[in-house]
C-alpha cells in the first residue's frame, strides 16, 4: 500500500525536481536585493583605527624630510588655494572631494609607498585616511595634528622652562635643527658682520699733455 | 569567505590534488551513469536519448543557481571566480570540428577518456584520433594562430555582453531548460524505442 502510494508520488518525480529547480531560480529573482560593502570589512576597519600605526608624529616626519628618506609620499588634502599658500615640501595636492577619481588612484592605492595624508589638523586626512583604508589601500598614515600641530612644534617650537627635563631640551634643540632646515632663521644664528669701510682712494687722474700743434714756421 | 584556495582558506599547494579528487569522482559518475557508452551519447543527435543534454542542462542551472544564492549570502565572491576568455571566432569554429567529431565518434573528449578506462576498443580509437588533431593542430599552429588569438572579446559573461539583470537571465534559462527538456521528451517518445 506504502509502495504503492510511493509510486505514484514517483510518477511525477521529473516534474517535481522540474518545480524545485524553477522555485529555486524564482527565489534568486525575488530575493530583496542588498548593496554589497565594497572593501575590507568593519572589524577589519575598526581594527585599523585603533592601531597606533595610523598617525606619524611632525617629529618623525620632519626627520623623514632632512634625511631625505624616498619611502613615502606627502598628500595634501586640503583645497589647492590652501595649498598653494603653504604645504610640506614635495607634497602632493589631493583635494579630499578628489580623492577617489581615477587619476589620482595610482598615488594612494599602491605597495611601494607609505602614504601620509596632511590638512590643517588631522580631521580632513583622517576623513581621507577612512576612505582610502575602507578600499582596502595599504600603507596610510595620517600626521598626527596636521600643518598647525606642524607649526607649532617643527617651525615654531616652543621654548622649554628651566625646570624641564632634559629630554624636553633635546626635542627642543631637535626641532630647531629641524626648523633651521625648513628655512627659520634665528636672531642668534644671523651674526652681524662688522661693516668695513673701505676707503675710496680716489684716483689719480693723469692727464695726457696734448702735445700743441707748433706753429708753422716759416721756412725757405 | 569563498573561493577557498584564492582566499587562503585552503592553501595553494592543494590545488593539484583537489582537482585530481574532483576528475576520479567526475569520472565515477559519468561512467556509473552510463556516459562512457557511445551509443547513449550519440543518441541526442538522433532522438532516442537525451540523457547528454539533460545531465549538462541541469549540471549547468545547479551551479550557476547555487553560486548565485553563495554569493547571495556571502560564501562565494563571484567576482572573483575565473572567467573563461572568449575568442569568439576560435570557439564558433573550435565547436563546430568538435560537434563533427561527437556525431561521428559518439565521444566528447571527457566520456572518451571515461570509456578508455573501462576498456573500450573505439574509445582507444577515438583518443588516438584526438592525439592525432593535437599533433596536427600544434605543426600547423602558424597557420591557424589568427583564429585562434583573434577576435578577443575579454572575460565576458552573457549578463555582462546583453547587460541583463544575472537574477533574471538565472530564471528566464531555468524555464527554457525546463522547456527544452519537455519537448526532448516528447521527441524521444515519438522515436522508436532502440535497445543498446
Amino acid at each position: 500500500m506504502v509502495n504503492r502510494k510511493l509510486a505514484k508520488v514517483l510518477k511525477f518525480r521529473y516534474t517535481i525536481l522540474a518545480a524545485i529547480l524553477v522555485l529555486l531560480a524564482a527565489g534568486l529573482v525575488l530575493l530583496p536585493k542588498y548593496e554589497k560593502h565594497e572593501g575590507i570589512n568593519p572589524e577589519e576597519l575598526l581594527s585599523n583605527v585603533i592601531s597606533p600605526e595610523r598617525y606619524i608624529t611632525s617629529d618623525e616626519l620632519a626627520h623623514k624630510i632632512i634625511n631625505q628618506d624616498p619611502s613615502f609620499l606627502l598628500i595634501d588634502v586640503r583645497d589647492e588655494e590652501n595649498f598653494k599658500k603653504y604645504s610640506l615640501p614635495n607634497a602632493i595636492n589631493i583635494p579630499l572631494k578628489n580623492l577617489l577619481k581615477e587619476d589620482f588612484e595610482g598615488y594612494i592605492n599602491q605597495s611601494q609607498f607609505d602614504v601620509v595624508f596632511l590638512s590643517n589638523d588631522n580631521l580632513y586626512a583622517d576623513q581621507a585616511w577612512v576612505l582610502c583604508n575602507r578600499l582596502g589601500y595599504k600603507n596610510l598614515h595620517v600626521l598626527k595634528g596636521g600643518i598647525n600641530n606642524w607649526f607649532n612644534t617643527i617651525i615654531n617650537p616652543a621654548k622649554p622652562n628651566e625646570n624641564m627635563a632634559s629630554i624636553d631640551f633635546q626635542l627642543y634643540s631637535n626641532r630647531k635643527a629641524a626648523s633651521m632646515f625648513f628655512g627659520v632663521a634665528y636672531p642668534e644664528q644671523v651674526k652681524k658682520k662688522p661693516v668695513v669701510v673701505k676707503k675710496v682712494t680716489p684716483r689719480k687722474v693723469v692727464p695726457i699733455k696734448k702735445k700743441k700743434k707748433l706753429p708753422v714756421e716759416g721756412g725757405c | 569567505m569563498g573561493p577557498l584556495i584564492p582566499n587562503g582558506v585552503i592553501p595553494y599547494e592543494w590545488n593539484s590534488i583537489i582537482a585530481i579528487l574532483i576528475g576520479i569522482a567526475f569520472g565515477f559518475v559519468l561512467e556509473a551513469s552510463g556516459f562512457s557508452s557511445s551509443r547513449k551519447l550519440a543518441g541526442v543527435f538522433y532522438g532516442y536519448d537525451f540523457a547528454v543534454l539533460k545531465v549538462f542542462f541541469t549540471a549547468a542551472l545547479v551551479s550557476l543557481i547555487g553560486i548565485l544564492y553563495m554569493d547571495y549570502l556571502g560564501y562565494v565572491d563571484i567576482s572573483q571566480l575565473y572567467v573563461h576568455p572568449t575568442y569568439l571566432w576560435g570557439a564558433i569554429i573550435g565547436g563546430a570540428i568538435m560537434g563533427v567529431g561527437f556525431v561521428a565518434g559518439g565521444f566528447c573528449p571527457g566520456t572518451s577518456l571515461c570509456a578508455v578506462a573501462i576498456g573500450k576498443i573505439d574509445a582507444i580509437i577515438y583518443v588516438i584520433g584526438i592525439m592525432i588533431g593535437i599533433f596536427i593542430f600544434s605543426e600547423l599552429y602558424f597557420i591557424f594562430q589568427p583564429i585562434y588569438d583573434g577576435s578577443f572579446l575579454g572575460n565576458i559573461t552573457l549578463m555582462d555582453s546583453f547587460g541583463v539583470n544575472r537574477y533574471w537571465f538565472v530564471f528566464i534559462f531555468t524555464i527554457i531548460a525546463i522547456v527544452v527538456f519537455v519537448i526532448a521528451d516528447i521527441i524521444r517518445k515519438k522515436q522508436k524505442k532502440i535497445f543498446y
